[in-house]
């Protein structure tokens, strides 16, 4: 190598190197062979002619350019020969990727060009340089682009579509042809600012061009074809094939080699298949969009969960297109929830369990048809909660009539029963009934969560609590819970699902106190059994249990007790106030109850009684075999009269039993016929039958349902719903004023629904009257500026 | 009552009566014996602990205190409150504590 240096010295202007480089040139453009030895003195003499002479890099270049531009030429008239479409994009794909090879190869020798012409260093410029920016190849790329491509591109990009449009009418051919255009689109822009450019304004933009033409053309006429549903399968099918097809078709990665500038070029392609895809959605579903809607409804109700798939996820693509198929959903579920419910009112009305195992039911048919449907989407989740919360709240099927009474003015104001219902279940499952001895404990609880499921969609769940807390009161007192162990876990559960903390801490309470009272009952049989009360002190248990926890209403029952029970209640009191100080203690004989021992001439039976039913039949103990009038047994007994007719009637009419304890005349049809004048005796013929065959001996629980409840405790359970909830709402208000100080009318609402949710939904109504009486009773005032805007008066 | 108390207790001729007791469930409510249902001081019903042994859980110890006065408060809200004021509340009284509940 050192001998030519040696020898050329003096010579080494343009001039005299370019004929000994051009052969090489020529040979590189038209990828023949060259020799080791002219491919590094090509190197050798660009290098020195660049070095040596001054004008040398501009005139390398220049000569460059001409040869390139005459290749270029000849190229040009290769491919042009071609008249048809494929052979012509045949053609120039073999010219083309021919000269892209070159186009990475070419440009090496001419590195010293390269520097020279951006008159840098040489250390700088090797940094930078990668191939792609060479100057050379830039001048190729920039030529081929400007001779042959911007001539028959139009022709190309023609018969590139004129391909697709034939693949898509089913006929096989070649992709690499189509794949070939793309490339060379994509490859030959040497903007750096934006590589696709050239790709982007042309290929591309013909590419969905010619789609949205197609489609245009195919998509109804498959449609009037071949009806709606047959439609979607094939739109659906279409654009996956669309999609699929623009991977091929369309630039997707490629071209870029620093990470950076990867990234940005993966964000610009993604952007490109969402304008594919988003002009196939808009040819394929949204010019149909509403006869493809037309189809909903009926697909809902015909439960076609395949179809209503396919429709949604066609519909997705489009913006809102979800939106007629959610009110769709909601107003399917709301008809025919309630219409399922009307269907059944007969069994439903009369049977709590029937009832909320219905609703159960249309719970999981409708949450099945979301999850098959819609892929349990949470639009539609959202959907079917709001409809099925509509169904559990609805007054049609029947409702609890509240009172309210304001200013005097009875009113009722009709709200779903679904509360009180879903409270008997809960206490069909937690007490001692054939239904809970039936199902086992896992059972029992994956229907106790079944309650809360439906409970989350009650808007009155102050009336559930209400109900909830009688039942529970119920089984405490009577001992008749199934399980205990179930019925803390329920409080706990009641707690999970946003109950409120001071309703769950009183129901807690209540446990507490049975737990206390048995303790206190063992104290207290220890003690007075030294003083020799031993034989009562056996039969009697005593619960003494806390007023704020329990207590429904004020409302307590005086009764007569038979005498030895008469007595025995001072000596607990006593006992009482020795280990307790400070405390008050009522009695509520309407909670208390027993078992008492009935002998007659068939036999001996043990009878399960309220107190109520013990002070009525413990009256002929002294006259066994007297006729006593209703007017004596209200002396001896010193009932009010509605309880002794309601304890009366239990005595004589208990249902399903052949003997009645008591028999009376004359006839009555309901406890409020008896006449003052109407004699009750004791059945002496009393007795109890199984199987067809009086027994001797026997027991029998004849409380029913009489206890814990008078006549009056039912409305009064209704009022006090309506008054806790007057409280409830004010003292929400004056906390929402406590803290916003000043607050619209608006925004209070809003906060105040927030806050109350959980137990009731406070009415407009209610609300104003709320606020007037806040008003009135200076808690807070109106802007004087601003009537809807409130201020908080400390 | 001596005498009724022993033809019906529940001796030996109770088994000659018609109706004889066997078992009886008694059920008594206990509450503060106060004049006034709610704490004066933090507003809370007496009958529930007050809001800090709600909020500690420690409502079976939430006793009631009475004064010399016979106003009465819960006993936790009354201690915090005669550190700053060693009146009563509702009357101006000097606090004197009468009893405390148990």
């Amino acid at each position: 190598m050192a001998a030519p240096m040696l020898k050329d010295k003096g010579s080494l202007q343009f001039e005299d190197k370019w004929d000994s480089m051009r052969p090489t040139v020529l040979k590189l453009l038209r990828q023949e062979p060259v020799t080791r030895a002219e491919w590094q003195d090509l190197f050798w003499d660009v290098h020195s002619v660049c070095l040596w002479d001054d004008k040398g890099p501009g005139k390398v270049h220049k000569a460059l350019q001409d040869d390139i531009l005459e290749f270029i030429k000849q190229a040009q008239q290769r491919t042009l020969t071609h008249q048809d479409d494929t052979a012509l994009l045949k053609a120039y794909i073999a010219e083309w990727r021919k000269f892209f090879t070159q186009c990475s190869y070419l440009p090496k020798p001419f590195g010293q060009l390269e520097t020279s012409l951006a008159g840098k260093t040489v250390s700088s410029v090797q940094k930078k340089n990668s191939p792609e920016d060479s100057i050379v190849r830039k001048l190729m790329l920039d030529s081929w682009n400007q001779s042959i491509f911007s001539n028959i591109k139009q022709r190309l990009q023609d018969s590139a579509m004129k391909l697709v449009h034939s693949e898509r009418m089913g006929e096989a051919f070649d992709s690499q042809l189509v794949i070939g255009v793309r490339e060379s689109y994509v490859n030959l822009c040497s903007d750096p600012e934006d590589k696709l450019k050239i790709y982007k304004e042309n290929f591309e933009a013909a590419y969905i061009e010619a789609t949205e033409a197609f489609y245009k053309a195919q998509a109804p006429q498959y449609l009037a074809d071949n009806g709606v549903q047959n439609y979607m399968k094939y739109a659906d099918m279409k654009l996956k094939e669309e999609e699929q097809r623009a991977m091929r078709y369309l630039e997707t990665r490629k071209g870029c080699d620093s990470v950076q500038k990867k990234s940005l070029h993966i964000g610009q392609i993604a952007s490109q298949q969402f304008q594919l895809t988003e002009c196939c959605v808009h040819v394929l579903v949204t010019a149909f969009k509403e006869t493809i809607l037309a189809e909903c409804s009926v697909m809902i109700k015909r439960n076609e969960t395949d179809k209503l798939l396919l429709m949604f996820q066609l519909l997705d693509r489009v913006p809102d297109g979800i939106n007629p198929m959610l009110r769709d959903l909601e107003e399917h579920i709301k008809n025919q929830g309630l219409a399922d419910m009307v269907a059944a009112a007969e069994t439903i009305t009369s049977d709590s369990e029937k009832y909320v195992e219905q609703l159960l039911s249309l719970f999981n048919i409708f949450s099945m048809l979301v999850k098959k449907a819609f892929s349990d989407d949470p639009r539609f989740l959202t959907s079917r909660d709001k409809a099925y919360k509509h169904v559990v709240n609805d007054t049609t099927v029947f409702r609890l009539e509240l009172p309210s009474k304001q200013k005097g003015v009875a009113k009722t104001q009709p709200e779903s029963k679904c509360p009180e219902l879903l409270a008997n279940y809960c206490d069909m499952l937690l007490r001692k009934t054939p239904l809970s001895k039936k199902l086992t404990s896992d059972e029992i609880d994956a229907r106790l969560k079944d309650v809360l499921l439906v409970l989350k969609y009650v808007q009155n769940k102050d009336v559930f609590m209400r109900y909830h807390k009688a039942h529970l009161t119920r089984r405490l007192i009577l001992d008749s819970s199934a399980d205990s162990e179930k019925e803390e876990n329920m409080v706990e559960w009641l707690r999970e699902v946003g109950m409120p903390a001071d309703y769950v801490n009183k129901l807690a309470r209540m446990f507490q106190d049975i737990k206390v009272s048995e303790d206190l009952n063992s104290q207290f049989k220890e003690a007075i059994r030294d003083k020799g009360h031993g034989s009562i002190a056996d039969c009697v248990n005593i619960k003494v249990l806390n007023a704020g926890a329990w207590a429904r209403s004020s409302e307590r029952v005086f009764v007569s007790l038979p005498m030895e029970l008469e007595d025995y209640i001072p000596e607990v009191e006593e006992y009482y106030r020795k280990t307790h100080s400070g405390r008050k203690l009522q009695w509520h004989h309407l909670m208390s109850n027993g078992i008492i021992t009935f002998k007659n001439k068939v036999g001996q039976y043990d009878l399960e009684v309220t107190t109520f039913q013990m002070a009525v039949l413990f009256s002929w103990n002294q006259r066994p075999l007297e006729r006593i009038p209703l007017e004596n047994l209200r002396l001896a007994t010193e009932l009010p009269d509605t309880e002794l007719r309601r304890t009366l009637w239990s005595l004589v009419a208990f249902p399903k039993i052949k003997r009645q304890v008591l028999v009376y005349e004359p006839e009555a049809q309901s406890p409020k016929d008896f006449q003052e004048g109407t004699v009750f005796w004791v059945n002496q013929e009393f007795g109890l039958i199984k199987n067809g065959k009086l027994q001797k001996r026997g027991k029998i629980n004849l409380i029913g349902r009489l206890q814990l409840s008078t006549e009056r405790t039912r409305e009064e359970d209704n009022e006090g719903i309506i008054q806790l909830r007057i409280l409830r709402t004010q003292e929400a208000i004056v906390k929402i004023m406590k803290m916003r100080k000043r607050i619209s009318n608006a925004q209070l609402q809003t906060e105040l629904v927030e806050i109350l949710k959980n137990m009731f939904i406070p009415s407009k109504k209610m609300i104003k009257e709320q606020i007037e009486w806040l008003i009135e009773h200076k808690y807070m005032r109106r802007d004087e500026d601003n009537i809807n805007m409130f201020i908080y008066m400390a | 009552m001596a005498d009724t108390g022993g033809d019906n207790g529940p001796g030996k001729k109770a088994a000659d009566k018609m109706f004889s007791l066997k078992k009886w469930n008694a059920v008594a409510m206990w509450s503060w014996d106060v004049e006034c249902d709610t704490c004066a001081i933090c507003r809370v019903q007496v009958m529930d602990a007050c809001l800090r042994c709600q909020a500690e859980n420690k409502q079976e110890d939430c006793v009631v205190v009475w004064g010399e006065c016979n106003h009465s408060f819960h006993n936790c809200c009354m201690s915090l409150w005669v550190k700053q004021n060693n009146r009563c509340p509702l009357c101006q009284q000097e606090w004197v504590v009468q009893r405390i509940g148990k």
